[in-house]
């Protein structure tokens, strides 16, 4: 995504304007020359927090200063969790409304809600010029739901989802949403917890219009890791993570897994 | 889905409503994602004036945004921490449940979990004089138990009987009925069920006795009522402002360790979960009231730290703050 210069005085088009670019918002996660335009993550909320931390905090604190829209749609949004992050990055306490007001939430209680929700999608962009980030959490949270609803025919099941899929796929390719990323939390259906460091294979389980969609898929894997602290006897067993990314559009085949741990600042890449 | 309705918005009347059902567009969505210029054609009527239809009702119908900032100071003023009225579980869950999320309590048969379910019940009726609402759908829950515990609090008859009607009890034994009476209470039926008082609290001993008999096989059915039970239970948490502890049964995983039931899907649900067990060393063989918490999710403490817990804490008499006991008995 690079920076296009404002051609004429239209609303629409104002939007193309400077927005700040999204390409190194986590360069240890995606390689140089992807951009983060989707995403699926697995269950690790906190990676979901450290991205959306790095693009509201200002550059000061070494984040990106753009807006992003947060649709939850299970009330997993952990506001207090997500403060503490943004504390321990911010120098000071004064920029913490600043940052937190650059954070739009929306809350849907349903998939039709999600449906208008995106359709109104529009007008929230023109009103937010600076929005660069959208995220959905999690997109699974009405699958049981649709599923039951929908009866006996898988197509009626999934119709409510596909439409939602249709449409962001719309929206992501017209020039309304230009410059802006989407990232989408997943949780897998079935994780357990692995001693091996290889990964999961996360078995898709949404409709294939949502599959479709998707052009970079993040997933994250446990792996413990044992480590002794400097000079002392005690041993230490941190909670180490590996994360990797592949994307469909990549030229390279090379897929590189970053560990992290969490910690009370959030996640800390090693 | 919500269906279209005369005089929904200005410009929607009678004859065009009709004419969008004969369309075929009977709901709100349908109306915001279909093609307006078809429709326009096929209902004779102008561009336009669908246009600014649609607008009104997506503006209607749509989820509000609103800003993080706004939200995080809503949640500080409205935020509060429920102690259970045992410290080494103040401690583990971080001085409390707080308000606003859901707590799970998982462990197996004898583990102790209803009986912290009544020491919260107790204790936040008694001693911070708020109600409780407590769906029970084990048949666990007696009065005569509830009514013991509260007489090591207090040897006061009037205070006792309080304290008693400030819990309100839902007997339940079927997932549906679970549901319905969880959209009920979030749909305002909380400040009815409760008289008009303010609850604090929300226990559902227990969630997987009612839902883990549907799950599995071939149905969807049981799922999605696990998932209607759980985004009622969240969303009366954070519209209310209330705790709810849920507790649920344990299974084996698979290499043979002990966690908590109802599979990956309800996992994400509560924001905290504690694992009960019983320690390993009992003193001399006799049945011993100590289990052991683990802390097995949390947002704000390391996971997989442990706590010692005395199931006995909220029945012991040598509680009052002058530090003598106070039983009398001639009055019980």
């Amino acid at each position: 995504m690079s920076i296009k210069t404002r051609v004429s005085h239209d609303g629409l088009l104002a939007r193309l304007e400077a927005r700040r670019c999204l390409k190194d918002i986590e360069p240890r996660l995606f390689a140089e020359d992807e951009g983060p335009r989707h995403g699926e993550f697995s269950w690790k909320t906190e990676l979901l927090y450290h991205l959306l931390c790095r693009c509201v905090l200002p550059e000061a604190a070494g984040g990106l200063e753009v807006d992003a829209l947060f649709v939850d749609t299970d009330y997993s949004l952990d506001m207090l969790r997500l403060v503490s992050i943004l504390d321990s990055r911010l120098s000071s306490g004064t920029s913490l409304r600043s940052s937190l007001s650059r954070l739009l939430v929306v809350h849907c209680s349903s998939s039709s809600q999600l449906l208008l929700t995106l359709h109104y999608l529009e007008t929230t962009l023109n009103s937010r010029p600076s929005l660069a980030l959208l995220l959905i959490d999690s997109i699974s949270a009405f699958y049981w739901l649709d599923r039951c609803e929908g009866g006996a025919s898988i197509s009626r099941q999934e119709e409510k989802l596909s439409k939602c899929a249709e449409l962001l796929g719309r929206l992501l390719r017209s020039v309304i949403m230009t410059g802006v990323a989407v990232l989408l939390k997943m949780p897998s259906s079935g994780l357990a917890a692995s001693r091996s460091s290889t990964l999961e294979a996360d078995r898709p389980y949404l409709c294939r219009p949502w599959q479709r969609l998707v052009t970079h898929r993040v997933l994250c894997s446990r792996q413990e890791a044992e480590n002794h602290t400097a000079g002392g006897s005690r041993e230490e067993k941190r909670q180490v993570f590996g994360v990797h990314c592949s994307s469909s559009s990549s030229r390279t085949k090379a897929s590189r897994i970053s560990p992290f741990c969490v910690t009370d600042a959030g996640v800390q890449f090693i | 889905m919500v269906g279209l309705q005369e005089g929904m918005c200005p410009g929607l009347d009678g004859g065009l409503l009709r004419s969008l059902l004969a369309a075929d567009v009977k709901t709100v969505e349908d109306l915001v994602s279909s093609d307006l210029e078809e429709v326009a054609q096929k209902c004779s009527v102008s561009y336009k004036a669908l246009y600014a239809i649609r607008r009104v009702l997506l503006a209607q119908h749509t989820a509000f945004p609103v800003s993080g900032a706004d939200l995080y100071d809503e949640l500080l003023s409205s935020t509060a921490i429920i102690s259970t009225g045992n410290p080494s579980l103040d401690k583990l869950l971080d001085s409390g449940l707080y308000t606003g999320e859901v707590t799970e309590l998982s462990g197996g048969p004898g583990s102790g979990k209803s009986q912290v379910c009544f020491g919260v019940a107790v204790h936040v009726s008694h001693q911070l004089k708020q109600r409780v609402i407590y769906i029970d759908t084990t048949g666990g829950l007696t009065a005569s138990r509830l009514l013991e515990m509260l007489q090591s609090e207090t040897s006061d008859r009037d205070e006792q009987m309080e304290a008693l009607q400030r819990i309100h009890v839902f007997r339940l034994f079927d997932a549906y009925s679970l549901r319905d009476r969880l959209s009920t209470l979030r749909s305002g039926g909380l400040l009815q069920a409760s008289g008009g008082g303010s609850v604090k609290a929300v226990i559902v001993d227990s969630v997987s006795a009612v839902i883990s008999p549907l799950l599995g096989g071939k149905q969807n059915e049981g799922m999605s009522l696990m998932i209607q039970a759980a985004l009622a239970l969240k969303t009366m948490a954070k519209d209310f402002g209330v705790a709810v502890l849920v507790t649920n049964h344990v299974t084996r995983g698979g290499r043979g360790e002990v966690q908590p039931g109802l599979g990956a899907s309800w996992s994400h649900i509560p924001r905290s979960r504690i694992l009960l067990e019983r320690t390993d060393r009992a003193p001399s063989g006799c049945s011993s009231t100590l289990r052991s918490a683990t802390l097995i999710k949390s947002s704000r403490q390391p996971c997989l730290i442990k706590e010692e817990l005395d199931l006995q804490w909220w029945s012991r008499s040598e509680r009052r703050s002058s530090g003598k006991r106070k039983r009398d008995e001639a009055d019980s």
